[in-house]
């Protein structure tokens, strides 16, 4: 019933595909030779973009599969085997600033309240670290996508001391093994914590026991969705009076 | 008396020296509720003697999920987590997250919104470098700069709350601009209330009270001997060590790296403004404090420039009643008072954040702990752990 995503119902699973799509397009482009002409295919035409200038010059130093640099982020896809050395060069190579590690779960079939059941999660996490530099404004984040069944990782820890805080936190929050951590504890969690709290299919207890007030506005959202969704005013009226209240309520 | 025998004693020292004491390493356990430790950190020390052998520090005891619950609230509700996050510059929290949304939805933020963001958020540094000024000295066990610092803080923070109708929490931020501010007569929601009146004078003139106190502290604890005995030298942190750790903001500009991100990232108007930023040579504790000192006439300077040219016009763009956020993953960093302040939110269109990653500094800033502290004297931990400047709940999020 309750729900996390605001878009309950049959349109998720296209959602995930849409956020992935890009990347595909892009791994099927890096398979050929010339992954420096077609590599700027998704950024746009037209006047050179520095970010993806960056993103495209990184990935040629860190050999990836694939790049994108779409809302300033220059982002690189490394496969899992080359991450510890993909990491290791990007560091060593005018990115010596560790900004953060951590995940994203991707997968968006189990909604907070629904029953779980293993087999139907199909969960699937993105593990990315930005690094920038310290004399120029550029930075870029590398990624690489781990599986639902074992996501488990080389550790960064030996070759990039500072990962080690947030690979123990991205262990507790999303499950993800980093093998050969010199620490392996919880961070944050108790140590008798179970679960993967950041994890989609972990249910928010305080949701459970009592619906967020605002649900009736998300339950209203399917029919305001079939307008241009972002431009539409003149969405339920529900909605509208939730955002005001939320607006006194901070004041 | 006896007279002492000159080579019995060479004898008995030779012997004092080459004699392996075995001396067991004591656990010394700090927290984790100690004033030093600015919330509840806990640092489990091993010591051997007077020297540290290996710092644990336990964090945690003020996690409040705040990147979970951020996935089921709406954006304009966000703003109010996000301002508890690092609660001594809760106005500084807010903006890179209302960025990030803004760049996915692509929002031009007028200017007057903008500069009044940025005025906000200098006051907010100023006031959290206040803080440190009151309690750094205080640990080392000067008493006196607490008093004067705070005061000037609460200068600071008047006029925040004058704008905001509030001190810790403003809450201020909306996507697409600011909040009409809560000035005189602001009770009608019809009418679009701007800055309170007289907000730019008092400004000017907070100000200036805030440079005199940077000029006294100066003589209260720059130039007061036991505090340089106790911070030169003291927690030396190599550049390119902070770097691997991710320590922003004084804390690595104090080890030499001219890396300011008001200078770095896009996020404010900064390149309209003429300011320095303050680097340090030693990376030792004495430093980190001067770079905060000087950052704060800095920030004086900013906003003094800022309220004199700041342009007229709306103060909020125009958003839909509903806002949803398109599709798109967006990092956007602040310097915040701490560091660098960013926000990975990854949206899936729909009106609440899809995963919103929270960098905070002190997260990073206390994970190079273990190793800075790895054999400092004992009375040395405190002044290097205060030096570090960082608040658990920045820590924790």
């Amino acid at each position: 019933m309750t729900t996390n995503q605001s878009e309950p119902g049959a349109g998720e699973g296209e959602d995930e595909v849409a956020v992935d799509s890009p990347t595909e397009d892009a791994i099927e482009e890096a398979g050929g030779a010339a992954e420096a002409a077609e590599g700027t295919e998704p950024t746009g035409p037209g006047e050179p973009d520095p970010i993806a200038e960056l993103a495209q010059r990184f990935a040629e130093i860190v050999g990836a599969e694939s790049w994108s640099a779409d809302h300033g982020l220059a982002k690189i896809k490394v496969t899992n085997a080359d991450w510890v050395s993909a990491v290791s060069t990007a560091h060593q190579n005018g990115m010596p600033f560790l900004s953060f590690l951590s995940a994203i779960d991707w997968s968006q079939t189990v909604a907070v309240g629904d029953p779980l059941s293993d087999e139907n999660v199909e969960e699937r996490y993105e593990l990315i670290i930005r690094l920038s530099s310290l004399a120029s404004d550029d930075a870029i984040t590398l990624s690489t996508d781990l599986s639902k069944y074992h996501p488990s990782i080389d550790s960064l820890v030996p070759v990039l001391p500072g990962a080690d805080w947030h690979e123990r936190e991205a262990a507790e929050m999303f499950g993800i093994e980093f093998r050969g951590h010199p620490n392996p504890k919880k961070l944050y969690l108790p140590d008798a914590f179970e679960g993967y709290p950041l994890r989609k299919s972990f249910p928010l207890l305080s949701r459970e026991v009592k619906p967020w007030p605002g649900m009736v506005d998300v339950e209203g959202m399917p029919e305001s969705e079939s307008g241009p969704s972002t431009e539409n005013p003149e969405a339920t009226d529900g909605a509208g009076v939730e955002e005001e209240g939320a607006g006194d309520a901070d004041a | 008396m006896q007279t002492l025998d000159p080579q019995a004693m060479a004898h008995i020292s030779e012997v004092s020296v080459s004699v392996e004491l075995q001396t067991a390493d004591m656990t010394l356990n700090i927290g984790p509720q100690h004033p030093s430790t600015h919330g509840v950190l806990r640092l489990v020390a091993k010591v051997d003697g007077e020297r540290v052998s290996s710092v644990e520090p336990v964090i945690g005891y003020m996690h409040r999920g705040y990147e979970k619950l951020a996935e089921v609230r709406t954006y304009p509700q966000i703003t109010a987590l996000v301002n508890r996050i690092d609660w001594v510059s809760g106005f500084a929290n807010e903006i890179p997250f209302v960025v990030a949304a803004e760049r996915l939805m692509g929002l031009e933020v007028p200017e007057r919104a903008q500069y009044i963001r940025l005025i906000l958020t200098e006051m907010a540094r100023i006031s959290s470098h206040l803080i440190f000024m009151s309690s750094y000295p205080l640990e080392i066990g000067a008493a006196t700069p607490l008093m004067h610092a705070l005061r000037e803080r609460e200068r600071v923070l008047d006029l925040l709350e004058s704008v905001t109708g509030g001190r810790f929490h403003p809450n201020f931020n909306r996507l697409g601009g600011v909040k009409p501010a809560a000035g005189a007569g602001a009770q009608t929601k019809k009418v679009v209330q701007d800055l309170p009146a007289g907000f730019l004078a008092d400004t000017r003139a907070a100000m200036g009270k805030v440079r005199d106190i940077c000029d006294d502290l100066e003589g209260l604890v720059t130039g007061n001997e036991i505090f340089q005995a106790r911070t030169i030298g003291v927690g030396i942190m190599p550049a390119d060590k902070a770097a691997a750790f991710g320590v922003s903001g004084p804390n690595l500009r104090a080890s030499g790296p001219d890396y300011d991100l008001r200078k770095h990232a896009d996020y404010l108007p900064y390149d309209r403004f003429d300011f320095e930023v303050p680097i340090g040579r030693n990376g030792d504790c004495f430093d980190r404090y001067r770079v905060r000192l000087e950052e704060i006439r800095q920030a004086a300077s900013i906003i003094v420039q800022a309220v004199d040219s700041i342009p007229s016009g709306p103060l909020q763009a125009k958003v839909p009643k509903i806002i949803k956020v398109p599709e798109g993953e967006v990092y956007v960093r602040a310097e915040n008072p701490k560091g660098e302040m960013g926000y990975h939110l990854v949206s899936d269109g729909g009106r609440m954040p899809y995963r919103l990653k929270v960098r905070s500094a002190s997260f990073s800033n206390l994970s190079v702990l273990p190793w800075l502290l790895e054999g400092q004297l004992v009375p040395d931990l405190i002044a290097i752990l205060g030096s570090l400047d960082f608040v658990l709940g920045d820590v924790d999020r």
